[in-house]
């Protein structure tokens, strides 16, 4: 099975998980994007919310999962086919909640853009948006090397 | 809840044609985010609809210049799985009637 290691900076990253897990309980009450279904059945709404709630925690449980003892010990977290989807979409749903918890002031234009100085911000504002390429890295990682793998 | 598995079509099936003109066709639209990466957004095009990589990124292209593209269309059964499951990947997806239009 193809696995990729990645050694990461623990100063660096250790405060970006406290963002991280703030955001667990958001992430365990309601679907980051609002639901298409189309009938009215409001009990086939809970259900579908229910579903993608339930995804949503699953899939960040593992990328919590990454960050254990053995992250702690030598810095290194591994990807590999089994955990690489769920890392990849917990990443999206995290990017997703830290848009619209902490950096609404940056703006959508700017956050698209990456046109955003990160010497110019501010407390909270800074270590959400460094959570916020964090995330994005992993995931870039991810699909650089072990696209295949999840399309298989 | 029936999830499409990728690589399927379901409107492909023989009695799909029938029952489309008796129903009515449905499009699943995929919109415009400022937070998912270009790339990530390929990769779940492909996953869920079995696209290859150019007509993967034609889609996300579409997207994030027009801010909207028909990834799918068909009866409306399959066309909320598919809108479901791309919201389980945190793409924001949604239905419209080709009566619409």
């Amino acid at each position: 099975m193809k696995r990729i290691e990645v050694k990461l900076s623990l100063p660096v990253v250790a405060p970006l998980l406290d963002i991280i897990k703030g955001l667990a309980g958001d992430l365990n009450q309601a679907p980051v994007v609002e639901s298409a279904l189309l009938d009215s059945d409001s009990d086939l709404r809970e259900a579908w919310a229910s579903e993608l709630i339930a995804g949503q925690s699953s899939d960040l449980a593992i990328l919590l999962s990454l960050f254990g003892d053995d992250f702690f010990a030598d810095g290194v977290v591994r990807f590999d086919a089994s955990n690489a989807e769920a890392i990849a979409r917990a990443c999206s749903a995290v990017r997703l909640r830290l848009r619209e918890r902490y950096l609404k002031p940056v703006g959508d234009e700017a956050l698209e853009a990456g046109e955003v100085e990160i010497a110019k911000l501010e407390e909270p504002l800074r270590k959400a948006f460094m959570c916020y390429l964090f995330l994005a890295t992993i995931q870039e990682l991810i699909i650089q090397h072990l696209d295949e793998t999840i399309i298989g | 809840m029936i999830r499409p598995q990728a690589k399927s079509n379901p409107a492909y099936q023989p009695q799909a044609a029938t029952l489309l003109q008796a129903e009515g066709g449905w499009k699943v639209v995929v919109l415009n985010d400022p937070v998912n990466l270009m790339s990530y957004v390929v990769l779940v095009f492909k996953k869920v609809f079995g696209f290859d990589e150019g007509t993967a990124r034609k889609h996300m292209m579409e997207v994030h210049e027009r801010g909207r593209s028909v990834v799918w269309s068909g009866l409306r059964e399959p066309a909320e799985a598919y809108a479901f499951t791309l919201q389980l990947w945190h793409l924001t997806a949604v239905l419209e009637s080709d009566e619409a239009h």
